[in-house]
């Protein structure tokens, strides 16, 4: 087995995201309704037009790694 | 340089120099991040907004350009004859090396051999023995594990990764292994009887260049069998990345690459020298727990973003916006998201003059009205025996 460096570190936090992500569903439903209303209305999609809910998101997700920890 | 040509340039079509602006007067409605498809040349961009001669503006200081980059027009319209640059095939390699190293890389194999299995299909349609063929591009050898010995007696095959060939699975084919880019195949004209490729040919630069490759190598009347990614593949990674760096960073990088469309196909292959064209496509939906698994499963197959114009990183931001847009407009009820995958398949034959030729103009004898009337001569006796 190789030792514990950064790459194995990463790729340890990346395979937890799923299930993290699982844990902040409604919040990331109603992100990705923000985004992909556009797509169907007039309204053009920029930067920071869910800006909201993206900080709803990344909160719950914050919360989901902290309490997961290690 | 020249400055009667120059001149005779914008005066002209003004074509050329729509496409040599430097960049200060190169404006992006839609997108600020979105760098066009970047040809060899680091410091021509190629621009497709509007280009009015009746600015006087513009018109002066794209004189002015025209004349400082006429060197660059002989490669320009050298381009025009097919050679574009999009991907940087040295990445392609190490990404296919370091895919084939992985403990588990026959985890990732089941979208190559579900296609190499369809090719190997296509290859039992053919009623015929072929003494020798070629694999370009065989990867873990996944077309020939699907043939056996009666129907191709010698195959040769072809990657460019090395680490793919050490590791391929073994067939019941005497094989041999050649390390060669898909785009110089480094064999005689009129060799191979029969030529298949199955999910490489869409990492190729020079794909015109690469069928006619592949028509030479070919013997009269010897057969091309390909398959290759292409049309709406990925739609669902390509449109989550691209709203979620819009809506996170206000533009967005290529993060899937540009692929062949079914149409574009058979004049590609025309143009090569095919004959007797079939080009059908095959949709392949696979379902996913998320984008992650979506992602780490393409890398695992080698098939990594390695377009000259990719973005090095991706912001976790904008991966977990991403993964939110991805499973909510694509989500399934059960929670999996799905990814497309449109494979094009392509058959050509090399002409010959053993092959059927359409009959003379003019020497038809029954008219197309009458078609619906005509009866095939052995219906009527079944439908009696019934």
């Amino acid at each position: 087995m190789s030792a514990t460096n950064v790459w194995t570190r990463s790729r340890e936090r990346m395979r937890r995201f799923p299930e993290l992500l699982a844990q902040c569903g409604s919040e990331a439903a109603a992100y990705g309704k923000c985004v992909s209303a556009t797509t169907k209305s007039k309204q053009e999609l920029q930067r920071d037009l869910c800006a909201a809910e993206f900080t709803a998101l990344k909160r719950c997700f914050a919360t989901a790694v902290k309490k997961g920890g290690k | 340089m020249n400055n009667a040509i120059s001149k005779r340039l914008i005066g002209g079509g003004s074509c050329m120099c729509r496409r040599l602006y430097s960049t200060p007067t190169v404006r992006y409605p839609a997108a600020p991040q979105a760098t066009p498809v970047r040809l060899s040349q680091g410091d021509a961009v190629a621009d497709w907004s509007h280009f009015h001669n009746n600015n006087n503006g513009l018109l002066s200081l794209s004189q002015h350009v025209c004349a400082a980059r006429m060197s660059h027009q002989k490669t320009f319209s050298s381009m025009a004859g097919g050679t574009m640059n999009v991907f940087d095939r040295n990445m392609k390699r190490k990404q296919k090396n370091w895919a084939s190293m992985l403990p588990d890389t026959q985890k990732y194999d089941y979208l190559r051999d579900e296609v190499g299995r369809r090719v190997a299909d296509r290859v039992y349609d053919i009623a015929r023995t072929f003494p020798l063929a070629l694999d370009v591009g065989c990867g873990r050898n996944h077309i020939a594990e699907h043939l056996s010995k009666d129907i191709v007696e010698r195959l040769f095959l072809t990657d460019i990764s090395e680490n793919a060939l050490k590791q391929k699975k073994e067939s019941e084919i005497p094989s041999r292994c050649v390390l060669a880019d898909e785009e110089f195949l480094p064999f005689r004209a009129n060799t191979f009887d029969l030529v298949v490729s199955s999910m490489s040919l869409h990492w190729i630069n020079d794909l015109p260049g690469a069928f006619r490759q592949i028509q030479q190598v070919l013997k009269p009347d010897g057969v091309f069998i390909g398959a290759m990614v292409g049309g709406e593949t990925l739609y669902e990674l390509r449109c989550s990345l691209q709203l979620a760096e819009l809506e996170r960073e206000g533009g967005f990088a290529p993060h899937v690459s540009p692929y062949t469309a079914v149409t574009d196909l058979g004049n590609l292959m025309g143009r090569a020298g095919f004959t007797m064209l079939t080009v059908d496509v095959d949709e392949i939906q696979v379902h996913y727990p998320g984008i992650l698994e979506v992602m780490k499963d393409l890398q695992g197959m080698g098939e990594s973003n390695c377009a000259w114009n990719r973005k090095s990183m991706l912001h976790r931001d904008t991966l977990l916006a991403a993964a939110a847009i991805y499973q909510e407009m694509y989500g399934q009820e059960d929670g999996s998201v799905p990814a497309t995958f449109e494979i094009l398949y392509m058959i050509g034959w090399k002409p010959h003059e053993s092959q059927a030729k359409p009959a003379r103009r003019g020497s038809g004898n029954v008219s197309f009205d009458e078609l619906g009337k005509l009866t095939p001569p052995s219906s009527p006796a079944r439908s009696k025996g019934q």
